[in-house]
């Protein structure tokens, strides 16, 4: 008969004891993740994260406490492990798992990889690397009541990117500037207004009238009157908004009646007359007016949340005030050529967004928003809860167990052809030149026939074929997509760069290369998957060019993560979830359905198969 | 049950704030003033109550109290994470009080160290909830008959090796609300272009319905009778977990205490024989429990315990919150397959 070690047949326990593991992340899934595997057994664990711990985490990151605010997760973590299992043994690690000091190597180290993250930057960037390094990786990811766990393991299943993920939700530029007609759009133009007066200017994030919108369709008659009209602003659109906020000492109220805001622009905005043909038109804001109103409609304190008051529009201009005077003291103090940078943890940051958003809101005549949920749009909170970590880590542990039994078929996943291949340890990028790299790397290792070069948009001249990878932006973790249109050939590469090669070698490649690879999946609506992601609202850096014969594309390249606290987003704000009973088929799993708004696509996410 | 909540409990204050502010997001302010407002008591601090613990006292509940009169061992503290290393020989719930406070200073733990057979009636009365683990099942038909005629919410669960179940009795008429998006009218007038925009209509506005559920008792729960004609034909449909309940009931009941990893042998020789009595008496056959399940009913499963006491601890913030559909009224999760199945059983 078999022998037990408390619940688990003795070769099992055995082989955990035995095992080494990585966990990526030390927050909502982590802390649960690092609680389940010690308990189960496991004795040698890695776990890192970069961030430290703040308030708000505490309501499910069990292993903190509020005297541990401010320190690092992975370390606090592991201090909390160890006191009640002493026996683990275990790392911690404040650091970026992004870090080149984590290469291959590094993760050759371990039996199993298990992601507790929050972006997809990271997630993109431990798919590559386990996939060099041929370890399983089990995936996960959770927001509000949904959560879900995934197994990646070369060569038996799909990885994290054969499916393409729905990207980051970005507006025209003309609904921000011109037409916005949900709070949404207020908040997104207030996040850039705090940019380019007290932050760094960003040619995609202006704030003015776009007088470029087609949907202005000046006809050339007006053209001349429009001339007349813009000289007189003309000025200050030349003059670049932080220059011209300088130049005002950041008056609050000259910002407020003057440029970029609730006044000036707003009438500039009024006649597009195009534009309020079929839409309310904004109605402008004058300070002097607004403080001869009555004092106003200010809720009373309630029983909500001090946040959760709606103020009117006296509140918020005077909130606009306030704030515009802090933040231009802390510009002060930082010195020379400051920039601050916008974080929702910031209060005066957070009120100007608050007030800046809301002053837009009432002139396009839109019901204006508490602070706690402009905060939760513009700092793209996913609200967060204990339960479903600890329903999702636990899960993660019972596919562990399958997998180091490498009882892949029992795993949840789809079992597919991959879609990326792997040209690893490609020799230091910036040494690599683009011929070396298209020529004797692609031709000659994988059949790729007459390869020629097309980096964002342009065909490469000769002359660039002696130009570094580096030079195209090209660096660690980089994904290339190779098409080979005369045998119908995709090729998805991904780059790593290291130093370790032997000499004379310029590169090595890492992973079986195939006669035929998968052609590249067209984008579908692919299955929406709780996944979290932290990036905020930027446009998307992928550059798709025409391809002609074979071309070599950049098909994303890892966003840098944003420096403030790790907190998700889905692509809209606010959605609400629902926990609903599971089915009672045999092999029945527990469904959790996303409620989505009227627009989107119904879709399960599918927790357990 | 809190109908309407305390007066001084009405205002959160910011510390409170902070801390939940990312459930707060998710259930709203209106379900987090009930939760602070609620009254729990735990009773069984191993695995799975442990798991259950942290999670009601991060919800941010206004009381949990701990009950257990057994004592620490060394199989007890290898199966959770509240009670300390030298803890050996103290009682279980007195030892995981420490860790349990630190998890939310603002959430009043307790301990009583009494069984809770010994318990008299009213005992049961100052909660608002019970969760009862390692229960008997006489105690738990017990302690469900007296709670659920004062509307107090009735929780059993347990986990057993690789298998764990969640049952809940919430009374004859629990009501709750469901938020739902409000419905976007179309525009009155009828030469509006595609683009017309009122600019008023916030699409992310939602309202609340409130609804109504019945729930049946735990003894009629277990007590269906699976000889007449439609309960033979929904056997098909039926998760063999529910009978594998029934066996471990009865085990427990005549052993007085689990399987145990140190009694291998013989406890699984008794498994199958209460597996064929028990199956035998309900008039079913033996295969419906094959003899595989033996070896993986025994002790408590970590990951098992997380995902029973994630479901069972959501559950009963539903239930005190009166927020969004609760189970009904079973929840089974077999650990070795990966899945999770509601079920109801009982009169309809």
């Amino acid at each position: 008969m078999a022998q037990l070690v408390g619940p688990l047949r003795k070769e099992l326990a055995d082989s955990l004891s035995s095992c080494r593991v990585l966990v990526v992340g030390a927050g909502g899934i982590g802390c649960e993740l690092l609680k389940n595997l010690v308990l189960t057994g496991f004795k040698n664990i890695e776990v890192i994260d970069l961030d430290t711990i703040d308030v708000s985490n505490l309501n499910r990151q069990f292993l903190f406490q509020k005297k541990h605010v401010g320190k690092s997760k992975a370390q606090v973590a592991k201090e909390s492990v160890l006191r009640f299992c002493p026996s683990a043994n275990i790392t911690a690690y404040h650091d970026s798992i992004m870090n080149p000091d984590y290469n291959v190597e590094f993760f050759r180290n371990f039996q199993l990889v298990m992601n507790a993250l929050d972006n997809r930057a990271a997630r993109n960037h431990v798919n590559r690397m386990c996939l060099a390094a041929d370890i399983p990786l089990i995936e996960s990811g959770t927001a509000g009541y949904l959560g879900q766990v995934t197994v990646i393991k070369k060569g038996q299943t799909e990885c994290y990117e054969c499916q393409p993920k729905p990207t980051q939700k970005t507006f025209p530029g003309c609904t921000i500037r011109n037409t916005p007609s949900e709070p949404i759009h207020c908040i997104v133009w207030a996040k850039y207004l705090f940019n380019q007066l007290f932050g760094e200017e960003d040619a995609d994030q202006e704030v003015s009238p776009d007088t470029a919108d087609p949907e202005v369709a000046w006809n050339p008659a007006d053209a001349a009157a429009r001339a007349t009209a813009s000289n007189k602003d003309g000025d200050i659109k030349r003059v670049s908004t932080k220059e011209w906020a300088r130049s005002t000492g950041y008056d609050p109220v000259k910002l407020f009646n003057k440029v970029q805001l609730f006044k000036d622009d707003i009438m500039y905005l009024l006649t597009m007359d195009k534009l309020w043909k079929k839409r309310k038109a904004p109605l402008p804001l004058d300070w002097t007016e607004i403080h001869q109103l009555e004092s106003s409609q200010e809720e009373a304190f309630g029983t909500g949340l001090k946040d959760q008051q709606v103020l009117g529009v006296q509140g918020y201009a005077q909130l606009f005030h306030r704030s515009v005077e802090t933040l231009r003291s802390q510009l002060i103090e930082k010195g020379e050529g400051a920039e601050l940078v916008w974080d929702k943890d910031d209060p005066p940051a957070m009120d100007f967004v608050t007030a800046a958003a809301n002053l837009r809101m009432n002139v396009f005549s839109m019901n204006m928003k508490s602070r706690f949920d402009v905060k939760s749009m513009a700092g793209n909170i996913i609200p967060a809860i204990a339960t479903t970590n600890a329903v999702i880590a636990g899960l993660i542990v019972l596919e562990a167990l399958k997998t180091l039994n490498s009882d892949f078929d029992q795993c949840r996943t789809v079992n597919l052809q991959c879609c990326s291949f792997h040209v690893g340890v490609i020799g230091l990028v910036q040494i690599l030149t683009l011929a070396v790299f298209a020529f004797d790397c692609l031709r000659n290792v994988f059949p790729v026939i007459g390869p020629s070069v097309q980096v964002s948009m342009k065909t490469t001249s000769v002359s660039n074929n002696n130009k570094f990878l580096s030079d195209f932006g090209i660096r660690n973790g980089s994904r290339l997509q190779a098409d080979d249109f005369l045998q119908d050939y995709t090729l998805l590469v991904n780059l790593i760069h290291s130093e370790e090669l032997e000499k004379d070698v310029e590169f090595e490649v890492v992973g079986d290369a195939p006669d035929k690879a998968p052609v590249s999946s067209v984008p579908e609506e692919g299955k929406n998957i709780a996944n979290g992601n932290k990036d905020s609202a930027q446009p998307s850096t992928s550059s798709k060019a025409a391809a002609e014969d074979d071309d070599v594309l950049i098909v994303d390249s890892d966003e840098e993560p944003s420096s403030s606290t790790m907190e998700t987003s889905l692509e809209s704000s606010n959605r609400k979830r629902k926990h609903h009973d599971a089915d009672t088929d045999d092999a029945a799993s527990k469904r959790k359905r996303l409620d989505q708004q009227p627009a989107d696509d119904d879709e399960d996410i599918i927790a357990l198969d | 049950m809190i109908d309407t909540i305390e007066k001084e409990d009405n205002i959160i204050s910011e510390e409170e704030a902070a801390q939940y502010d990312r459930q707060i997001r998710l259930w709203g302010l209106d379900a987090q003033k009930r939760l602070r407002g609620s009254r729990v008591l735990l009773v069984g601090l191993r695995g799975l109550g442990a798991e259950v613990a942290k999670n009601l006292i991060l919800a941010g509940v206004k009381g949990l109290t701990l009950l257990d009169h057994e004592q620490v061992t060394e199989e007890s503290r290898r199966a959770q994470f509240l009670i300390p290393v030298d803890a050996d020989g103290q009682n279980q719930a007195q030892a995981s009080l420490e860790r349990a406070q630190l998890l939310n200073p603002m959430v009043e733990v307790k301990v009583d160290t009494d069984a809770v057979e010994s318990k008299p009636d009213d005992f049961f009365f100052q909660f608002d909830a019970v969760c009862l683990t390692r229960c008997s099942k006489d105690l738990m038909v017990r302690v469900d008959q007296l709670c659920a005629s004062r509307n107090i919410k009735v929780f059993c669960g347990d986990v057993y090796g690789y298998h764990g179940y969640m049952f809940s009795d919430l009374g004859q008429e629990h009501h709750y609300v469901e938020e739902k998006p409000k419905v976007v009218k179309g525009s009155n007038e009828a030469n509006d272009g595609p683009e017309a925009k009122k600019g008023k209509v916030d699409p992310n506005e939602t309202t609340m319905v409130k609804k109504t559920i019945s729930f049946c008792s735990l003894k009629e729960a277990l007590e269906v009778d699976w000889t007449n004609e439609k309960a033979k034909s929904s056997l098909k449909r039926t998760p063999a977990d529910y009978f594998l309940l029934q066996v471990l009931l009865k085990f427990r009941t005549d052993k007085g205490r689990d399987p145990q990893p140190d009694s291998f042998a013989e406890d699984s020789q008794l498994f199958l024989q209460i597996r064929d009595d028990v199956l035998e008496t309900m008039g079913l056959s033996s295969e419906l429990l094959p003899n595989t399940f033996v070896s993986y009913c025994f002790s408590e499963m970590a990951p098992v315990c997380a995902v029973v006491g994630g479901v069972l601890g959501q559950e009963l913030v539903k239930a005190l919150s009166q927020r969004d559909a609760p189970h009904r009224n079973f929840f089974f999760f077999d650990g070795l397959k990966g899945s999770g199945v509601v079920d109801y059983f009982g009169s309809k």
